[in-house]
């Protein structure tokens, strides 16, 4: 029996992920070669560690092709449309916190709510001849947001891969949708978050996927969640 | 491809002998015009593929806004009334993702009333061919009776619109009411911007804000100009520290409330507006000569309800709406309305006013497979979401 457990594979959410497996008492022994993306877990021959990037990690959990990832919930929830049933959290790991928020220009003194959006979004066709544009890399959370939760049913999404606070200026879009830590890069370009804009508080998870196993393969996804569960968010 | 129902040849002489033209429509179609109509949301129930030159293009998943496309393209005259019977694609979870629709969308007539009263007698008619055993619901809405209602209770602009907007999203409508009656407490503005927004210096407010977005380097005609947003907050302003009286509220609650038979609703409006002391003036005539002209058709008025708090929540409808369901059936068989907004949106030069139904041939397979025991599932309809009951989006 090996399960697989998938951790970033660079950048802060790596070090923070072997970091914590370090203190749980599960400390990952980097592979002989630097270039290998594989590795173990010290005196754990029933696990078996693949290093990917934070989106394939929520990709593979969907598939069920890795038994157990660390990634952020921001990236779980955009990337698998019926989430608790294809995976389920373990333990939300205390790091990698940022917010999913829509902002909005600081110069549209008008609009604090969502409230204030839905009425902006709503003339907005009928002033300028096309609908609202949200930009994003958030297709899915931000659906839902507007959609389901808000009743916003008249806007358009611009996909945004990088630089997505730009975009209003830039004049490609109107609002956006992103992720934000402290607001610094929110503020310095000019934009807000709406007061009741925020869509999700996400941090880094240990996330099982959901697939048939024995007992005993259970059994060390459990332990592990335990183990990891007892460290995560204390400094 | 999945083959027509067997009934489909009879659907297609039933609306022959009713005087519809069969048109043929693409079965891909641009993507946009459907994002841009029913929204973002659509993007995951619909089937979307790219050209080589990077156009986004969907299998049709629906036929009303493809009709009112191609009669725009083609400069046709009108009245004209379509008939179509063919595929539409919806991604699901589960089951299938094809599913054949017909319905009849008529274009350009200015009897509204009488083009109402004959979308509905024609769906109806549809029905009883198909079904002759089963005993069909027609439930009616009014998106305008509801506009009237809110213009008759003298409701500031910004608030009608809100609530023209909720209306047929009974949780929406609530939340708009609440927050009508008890507003959440607003982030302080700053100076000048406040004492300018108070004093409704639409002029000063507006060379404020230019001079901020020029500062910021967001362009002043791109999007939101600096008019627009100081009008907007001027009304904020204004609507701060009023409140949704009680009688208001009352008024549309009670409103809300009804539903009964086409033959009673019109009395049951009558005094409903004599209570609440307001006049609904042409939206109620318009409501009652559609009724009469309903009864014309031979339809028994006493088995259509008028429900007032039903509508879609889509911007393009603009008066009547429908459904027709069966003993038995929890989902709809036909939806229908009134979209006088959707060709000008769709890029028509001039206003065309356009009303038609769309009926779920797999819907009417499965009626035709049970015996008529239970009544009707209204409940059942009404947890489906906002989204089910537009003819076209319907899940």
């Amino acid at each position: 029996m090996t399960l697989t457990l998938a951790l970033p594979s660079k950048g802060r959410l790596k070090d923070a992920a072997m970091e914590l497996l370090g203190k749980a008492g599960l400390p990952v022994l980097a592979p002989d070669d630097p270039r290998k993306y594989r590795a173990r877990l010290e005196g754990r021959e029933d696990v078996e560690v693949a290093f990917l990037s934070a989106s394939e990690i929520a990709r593979e959990i969907a598939a069920g092709n890795i038994d157990l990832g660390v990634t952020g919930e921001d990236l779980l929830r955009e990337t698998i449309a019926d989430l608790d049933a294809r995976a389920s959290i373990v333990a939300r790991l205390g790091f990698g916190r940022a917010d999913v928020v829509v902002a909005v220009p600081d110069i549209w003194l008008d609009v604090d709510t969502m409230g204030d959006l839905d009425d902006v979004a709503a003339e907005f066709r009928h002033r300028h001849g096309r609908r609202l544009r949200i930009a994003t890399k958030y297709w899915r959370l931000t659906q839902s947001f507007f959609t389901q939760r808000h009743g916003i049913q008249v806007y358009r999404i611009v996909e945004s891969l990088g630089a997505t606070e730009g975009t209003p200026a830039a004049g490609s879009a109107d609002v956006i949708v992103d992720i934000t830590t402290t607001g610094s890069t929110l503020r310095a370009n000019h934009l807000k978050v709406l007061d009741d804009g925020i869509i999700l508080r996400s941090e880094a998870c240990l996330v099982a996927s959901r697939r048939e196993r024995t007992g005993a393969e259970d059994e060390v996804i459990a332990g592990i969640g335990r183990l990891v569960e007892a460290v995560a968010g204390k400094e | 491809m999945t083959r027509a129902p067997s009934f489909a040849s009879d659907i297609l002489s039933l609306f022959s002998a009713r005087g519809a033209e069969p048109v043929e429509v693409a079965i891909l179609q641009p993507a946009d015009p459907f994002l841009d109509m029913a929204g973002e949301d659509l993007r995951r129930r619909i089937f979307l593929t790219e050209s080589e030159t990077g156009a986004t293009l969907c299998l049709r998943p629906e036929f009303t806004i493809p009709v009112c496309l191609d009669h725009i393209a083609s400069r046709a005259g009108t009245p004209k009334r379509y008939a179509y019977l063919g595929e539409v694609f919806r991604q699901r979870r589960e089951g299938g993702a094809e599913f054949f629709q017909a319905g009849i969308e008529d274009l350009g007539e200015t009897d509204i009333a009488a083009a109402d009263a004959r979308s509905v007698a024609d769906a109806h008619a549809l029905i009883a061919h198909c079904l002759p055993d089963a005993r069909p619901v027609v439930t009616l809405g009014d998106q305008a009776m509801f506009e009237a209602v809110l213009a008759g209770l003298g409701l500031p602009r910004g608030w009608r619109q809100r609530l023209a907007r909720a209306f047929g999203a009974p949780g929406q409508i609530e939340a708009a009411l609440d927050d009508l009656a008890q507003p959440a407490r607003r982030t302080p503005l700053p100076e000048p911007v406040a004492a300018l927004a108070l004093d409704g210096d639409i002029e000063a407010l507006t060379s404020h804000i230019a001079a901020g977005m020029e500062e910021t380097g967001l362009s002043a005609t791109a999007g939101r100009t600096p008019a627009e947003i100081a009008r907007r907050l001027i009304e904020k302003a204004q609507l701060r520290s009023v409140r949704l009286s009680g009688e208001a509220l009352a008024a549309l609650k009670t409103f809300l409330a009804i539903d009964a038979p086409l033959a009673e609703a019109a009395t049951r409006l009558e005094v409903f507006a004599g209570e609440a002391g307001l006049s609904l003036g042409a939206a109620l005539d318009l409501f009652s000569r559609r009724a009469e002209a309903i009864a014309g058709h031979g339809l028994d008025p006493g088995a259509i309800r008028y429900d007032a708090a039903f509508g879609r929540p889509l911007d393009y409808y603009t008066g009547l709406v429908f459904e027709i369901g069966v003993e038995g059936a929890e989902r709809p068989i036909v939806g229908g309305g009134r979209y006088d907004r959707l060709l000008t949106l769709l890029g028509a030069e001039k206003p065309i006013p356009g009303v038609g139904f769309s009926v779920w041939l797999d819907r009417i397979k499965e009626a035709r497979g049970f015996s008529s025991t239970s009544e009707p599932g209204r409940e059942a309809m009404r947890g489906m979401g906002e989204g089910a009951r537009a003819p076209g989006f319907a899940p």
